[in-house]
């Protein structure tokens, strides 16, 4: 818990990574991130430690960006408690999910 | 009421935080801040508190969402209380009527294509608290949320 900060970023091997709290406040500055990457494959989620419905659709919207031109997204190291939003979304169908390893 | 797991019985009062804030997004931060507060200050395992943000935060946002219609965003009061081993959020709104509740669920099952980007904030919710409960009282919107957590405080000896 505690106030941490959102942070996203993209390594030189082109992978995504996203830590802190992707709330409401952070959505539009995380989707314009993602949106100016032309072939994004892989977010790893190891450091979010809280994410809501604006941040669910910040990753739906990338991933319908994804399927449309033919690629699609993996979100890796998902933890227990971030995969429990995903699948109460109904996130675990649409999507390639990987839990973090326990 | 004092659960058999909680710390001695407090005075009546020690439990329960209050907060006001308007209905603007710019004051999320803030309520989060203030549900943090709480929750440290209350020892509570930080491994539970990620119902509860979600819960404010969406609650929240939808009151952001309705009140932009009117004139004026609509004051929003917080409040939270330990009660046993579970934890009630109270949102309480000023804003025009409106029942988060009645919302029809989204299709958690449709293909990406058929997939809407909103309405899963009220579902969210609703998944992640034992209750939830609204009520329109006098000129406000009352949306009572509970949920148990599994430790508070330190286990007895």
């Amino acid at each position: 818990m505690g106030n941490t900060m959102f942070e996203i970023r993209q390594d030189d091997a082109g992978q995504v990574t996203m830590a802190g709290r992707l709330d409401a406040t952070q959505c539009d500055a995380a989707l314009k991130f993602l949106n100016e990457i032309a072939v994004l494959r892989i977010i790893d989620l190891a450091r979010l430690e809280y994410i809501a419905s604006a941040g669910l659709r910040v990753i739906l919207l990338a991933q319908k960006r994804c399927k449309a031109a033919g690629g699609s997204v993996r979100l890796i190291n998902v933890t227990p408690a971030i995969h429990d939003i995903f699948h109460y979304a109904g996130f675990d169908q649409i999507l390639d999910i990987t839990r973090a390893a326990s | 009421m004092c659960g058999p797991r909680r710390r001695p019985c407090e005075d009546a009062g020690v439990n329960e935080r209050h907060t006001a804030v308007p209905g603007d997004a710019a004051h999320l931060p803030a309520l989060l801040t203030f549900l943090q507060d709480f929750w440290s200050e209350l020892n509570l395992p930080a491994t539970e508190a990620l119902p509860f943000e979600l819960a404010l935060e969406e609650v929240f946002m939808n009151v952001v969402m309705h009140g932009s219609h009117t004139d004026r965003a609509p004051l929003v009061k917080v409040s939270m209380t330990l009660v046993g081993g579970g934890v009630t959020l109270t949102v309480e709104d000023d804003g025009p009527p409106f029942d988060p509740l009645s919302l029809p669920a989204p299709d958690v099952t449709a293909s990406l294509e058929a997939r809407r980007v909103g309405g899963l904030g009220v579902f969210l919710v609703r998944k992640v608290m034992d209750s939830v409960r609204y009520e329109r009282r006098d000129a406000t919107n009352l949306l009572q949320m509970t949920k148990n957590i599994t430790e508070v405080g330190p286990a007895p000896k």
